[in-house]
This record gives C-alpha cells, sequence and structure tokens, in this order.
C-alpha cells in the first residue's frame, strides 16, 4: 500500500476514535434523552453508518431494532473511552512537543512544557532533541496502530449492531411479502384496466356495429328499399370498426408493447431512442435473459423518461444504460436538460414507479433544478 | 397486375384476395411464411407484393425481414408491408432498402378500400404509401424546421410524404393543383430542399428530411 495512502488512513483513523471518545461522553451526558426508544435508534443509526463507512462495508439500511440501539449505549460509552482516550493522548502529546519544540522559551519557569511525559523542557538542546523525538515516537505510534484500533471499534459497533441473519431473514421476509401484495394489486388494478377498456371501447363499439349491419340486412330487403338509409347504416359501421381497431391498438400496445415482442429490449429501445425528440445515447452491455415482465416496465419507464425529456426538459441530449449484474437490471437515464422533474405534475413516472414496485425494483429520480436529471431503475431478475 | 401476398390469418388473406380481386387485381399466390414467400416471389416475379409483417414461426418481425430479402433478391421489387400496429423504425429499414415501390400501412387501412387499391396501385408503379401515422410522428419529432411552416402547408407536407401525388392532394384537400404546387415550393423553400422533381424521390427527399430533423 503506498504510504500517502496509510498517512490518509491513520488521519480517518484519528478522527474516527477522537468522534468515538466524543460520542462516549456525550452519551454519558445525554444517557436519559438517548434512553428515548426513537433517538436511541437514530443515534445507533448513525454509528452504525459511521463504521460502515470506515470499514469500507455497504451501508447497511437504518432502522435497527431498538433493544440493540440501547444495548450499544454502554458499549459506546467503554469502547469510545478504552480506545478513544489512548488515541486523544498520543495525539495531545503529538501537539504538545508541536507546541514546546519551537516555543518552549516563552512560558514562564514553573509552567514550563514537559517532554516524554515528565521531563520539563529548560534549554534548547532538550527542545530540539526530545522535541523531535516525541513527535516521530508518537507520530510512528499513530501510523501503525490508529488504523487497526479504530477498524476494532467499528467492528465491536457493526457487531453489536448488526442485524443477525435471523433479523435479515424477517425483514427480508416482510418486505417480500409486501411487495408481494403490492405485485398482486398492480396486477389486478392491470386486469381491470384492460378489461374496462375492452369492454367499455371495442366490445361496445363491436356491439353497435353489429346492430347497423342487423338493421342494414333488414332494410335492403324492404320494398322499397332506401338506398340513402342503407348506406348511412353501413357508413356508420364502417367508421365504427375503424375506431375499434385503432383503440384495440392502444390497448394492446398498454399491455404489452409489440415492437418489444417483435425485437425484444434491445431493438424496442433502439427504436423508442431513435423515435425521440433529442439525441440519445443508447448503451446497453450483456443482458443475458430478462423475464418479460421487467422488459415491460424497462421499456415503459424509459418511453416515459425519453418522453418528459423531450417535452419538459429542454435538453439537447439524453442517454440511456442499462447493466446486468448477477440479479440485478439496472437502467439509468440521464440528460442534460433544466432538471426538476417533478412527480407530483403528471401521471407518468408515478405508474412507472408502480410497475417498478410492483416487481420489487427500485426508482429513484434525482433531478435538482437546473439539472441534470438522473433517473435510476434496479429490478431483480434472477 | 400480380400480386403475391404473404398473410398467414387465413380471414386476412381470403379478405385481401376478395378486396384485390374486385380491384382487378390477379393473385398469383399467397404464402403463409417467410420462405414459401420468397420462394412464390422467386417463380412468379409479382407486379406487386403484400407482406404481414408477423409470420410463423416465432410472429416477430419475420415479415419485415422476408421484404427486404425479396427487394435484395429482387431489386426494384414493389413491397407493401402491412401491420396491426406502425414503427417507425420499421419505415426508416423499408425506405433504405434499394430503390423501388415501398408501402407501409396500418391493416385498418384495408377497409378504405379505395385509398388502399390506390396505395398497392402507387407502390407497384414504384411509388411510396406511408401510413399517415408513421408521417405525423416523424413530423412531431422533426420540430423546429416544421414549425415555420403554416398548417395547410403542414397538411400538404404530410399527405406528400405518405407519397400521394399533387392531383391526389389537391383532391384531399379540395384545393386547385396550382395551390398545391405552390404550397409545395414553399415547403421545400423553408425546409431548404431543392425542388428536383415530382414522384417516389421527391417523397424520399422529404421523408429523409424529416428523419434527419429528428435525431
Amino acid at each position: 500500500m503506498a504510504s500517502g495512502q496509510r498517512w490518509r488512513q491513520a488521519r480517518r483513523s484519528c478522527t474516527y476514535l477522537l468522534g468515538s471518545l466524543l460520542s462516549g461522553v456525550v452519551t454519558i451526558l445525554a444517557l436519559p434523552l438517548l434512553l428515548v426508544p426513537n433517538l436511541a435508534r437514530r443515534w445507533a443509526d448513525r454509528h452504525r453508518a459511521r463504521a460502515a463507512r470506515l470499514l469500507g462495508a455497504p451501508a447497511v439500511p437504518a432502522g435497527g431494532s431498538t433493544s440493540r440501539s440501547l444495548l450499544w449505549l454502554p458499549v459506546n460509552v467503554v469502547a469510545g473511552v478504552v480506545l478513544g482516550l489512548p488515541a486523544l493522548l498520543c495525539a495531545g502529546n503529538i501537539v504538545v512537543a508541536l507546541i514546546a519544540t519551537p516555543l518552549w522559551w516563552a512560558f514562564r519557569l514553573e509552567d514550563r512544557p514537559r517532554l516524554f511525559v515528565d521531563v520539563p523542557v529548560t534549554g534548547w538542546p532538550t527542545a530540539l532533541t526530545l522535541g523531535p523525538l516525541q513527535i516521530l515516537l508518537l507520530g510512528l505510534l499513530a501510523y501503525l496502530c490508529f488504523p487497526p484500533v479504530a477498524r476494532a471499534h467499528a467492528r465491536i459497533c457493526l457487531l453489536v449492531l448488526s442485524h443477525t441473519a435471523n433479523e435479515q431473514l424477517a425483514e427480508r421476509v416482510a418486505v417480500l411479502t409486501r411487495s408481494r401484495a403490492d405485485v398482486l394489486d398492480a396486477h389486478g388494478a392491470e386486469l381491470r384496466r384492460i378489461e374496462r377498456d375492452l369492454h367499455d371501447g371495442t366490445q361496445a363499439r363491436l356491439v353497435a356495429i353489429a346492430m347497423r349491419l342487423a338493421v342494414a340486412r333488414q332494410a335492403f330487403t324492404d320494398n322499397p328499399r332506401d338506398d340513402e338509409f342503407v348506406a348511412g347504416l353501413l357508413q356508420d359501421a364502417h367508421t365504427g370498426t375503424e375506431e375499434a381497431m385503432a383503440e384495440l391498438r392502444e390497448v394492446i400496445r398498454t399491455v404489452y408493447p409489440p415492437i418489444l415482442a417483435d425485437r425484444g429490449l434491445t431493438g424496442a429501445l433502439t427504436a423508442v431512442t431513435t423515435r425521440c425528440g433529442v439525441p440519445v445515447r443508447l448503451d446497453i452491455g450483456e443482458l443475458e435473459r430478462v423475464p418479460a415482465a421487467v422488459e415491460a416496465v424497462v421499456y415503459f419507464a424509459v418511453a416515459e423518461a425519453l418522453t418528459n425529456v423531450t417535452k419538459h426538459s429542454q435538453a439537447t441530449e439524453a442517454s440511456v444504460r442499462l447493466s446486468r449484474t448477477a440479479d440485478r437490471l439496472s437502467v439509468v437515464i440521464t440528460d442534460n436538460g433544466t432538471g426538476g422533474a417533478d412527480e407530483g405534475r403528471g401521471t407518468g413516472i408515478t405508474g412507472i414507479r408502480g410497475r417498478v414496485l410492483a416487481l420489487d425494483g427500485t426508482i429513484d429520480i434525482n433531478s435538482p433544478a437546473g439539472g441534470p436529471t438522473v433517473i435510476t431503475l434496479e429490478l431483480p431478475c434472477g | 397486375m400480380r400480386v403475391v401476398i404473404a398473410e398467414d390469418n387465413v380471414l386476412l388473406s381470403t379478405g385481401l384476395e376478395l378486396l384485390l380481386g374486385r380491384a382487378g387485381f390477379q393473385i398469383a399466390a399467397v404464402a403463409v411464411d417467410a420462405p414459401a414467400f420468397l420462394a412464390a416471389v422467386r417463380e412468379h416475379r409479382p407486379d406487386v407484393t403484400i407482406v404481414d409483417v408477423r409470420l410463423p414461426p416465432s410472429f416477430r418481425d419475420e415479415g419485415i425481414r422476408a421484404a427486404l430479402q425479396a427487394r435484395k433478391e429482387h431489386p426494384g421489387l414493389p413491397v407493401l408491408v402491412l401491420s396491426q400496429y406502425v414503427e417507425q423504425q420499421y419505415a426508416a429499414e423499408l425506405l433504405s432498402s434499394s430503390a423501388g415501390g415501398v408501402g407501409y400501412l396500418l391493416k385498418d387501412r384495408v377497409s378504405r378500400v379505395d385509398e388502399f387499391v390506390d396505395a398497392v396501385r402507387r407502390v407497384a408503379a414504384g411509388g411510396t404509401a406511408m401510413d399517415p401515422e408513421v408521417i405525423a410522428g416523424l413530423v412531431q419529432r422533426a420540430g423546429d424546421p416544421i414549425a415555420a411552416l403554416t398548417p395547410r402547408e403542414r397538411e400538404v407536407l404530410a399527405l406528400m410524404a405518405q407519397g400521394h401525388d399533387n392531383n391526389a392532394i389537391a383532391g384531399q384537400l379540395v384545393i386547385t393543383d396550382n395551390a398545391v404546387h405552390k404550397h409545395i415550393g414553399n415547403i421545400f423553400a423553408k425546409l431548404g430542399l431543392a425542388v428536383t422533381d415530382s414522384g417516389h424521390r421527391r417523397v424520399l427527399a422529404v421523408l429523409a428530411h424529416l428523419n434527419a430533423a429528428g435525431t
């Protein structure tokens, strides 16, 4: 490891340990407050996130159990003092030496600073030998010991606060139960929508057409025959079939986009991006097999996002990036527009969010005023 | 005029046969999949072909691929592709596939018998028949350059891009040939296109322009 990096690590560890000491002291002082479960949980979450950061471990979602958060209070005090105090002494004595070496003479005789715990600095020879030596020795100590000690503290923290395998499993089951209910709701809503569209639209039109044709057939054999009347009915029936076809096409498109069936996800996204009003860079990695439901959601999400790019963003370019890790498909849609995308304004993004959540996926919309807008989707496809 | 049809749905193919037969076309063959279609084209050398986008075995875009393949084997072969939905991507692929008449229409349009038969004749004669929905998409996408056109000029542009000649445009908009001529002059001037000739090449120029403007 490069020494520069080691030094950075030592500095970070020093900050961490001093912070731990401070937090231990704060814990003692604010104990009555921290016994409130809600605050205890937040206090524990902070420490857990901090420890995870130091260890470079993946960030753990906030919201641990209350009992563990309360347990953390005494552990935090003990670990913070035991591990943080030596760090404070070490760092403090480096500071003392840094001041004593050039400025020893500025102190009154009886207050002369002391190096190596109890050696008073009385003249330049002592200052120039003992001062740098103390800095060097303690610096070396810090360089070598701070990182492992800080890591030990962080591990203790995670050990106390991390969920056990059982807790993680229970949480996962709760999330899955919720999302499965969402899936069923979304699925049911989707079926009802299709049923309503077909029932109120296409089916009603076909009935109307059939009636007109039946009447036209009867009227055709009337004597005398009213040609104009028959022609009018046929005309109406004809118009009705055209409207029914247009409606049916729209229903089909919202169920499963035909281009997706024809060309797969890559082909369908190519078509969507070339249709977009601004130039779009499409970057699709190796995707392997993606479930049809996921493909459809990705297609609708990209289509909706690019429609918004064209309509609202004033962007001059956009990009769509798809990549696959073991069991997740991630989609990132960015544009260089003015940002400020507001989910409350249109129903489009809300609909997409519903579809994404229904598949146990996540969607994140980051669109600060002034841009750029970044929409990130993560969908499970294992 | 001899036609080869590629359509696997019997209801639709008999409908097409009935309709085209009454309009004076001779149905040389009805193929139910891509290989049969290519074989029929080789055997009958038809004046025009009508192809459904979705064909067996996988009912994806076999029809488009068969049409492109047939045009590769027989340059200039007029192809009219029918589909339940239109996709600009397919239109672009068809238009860029060698010379010769080309059409891409929603199946819905078949029910307007006169217009459909006119489209088939136009394609057979080396012209273009693009579905209004394709053109509407292109025009919408083109944005800025189109904004300079008056509403009437936009109507003329859309009809021209669909493949209609001046006569037909005048008929549909109920204006004189002269007026159409003037509108077209204005459109080409505003879009910065050279008024070269009429017919297929003019349509291609307009479509290429719309395509380029949109990307």
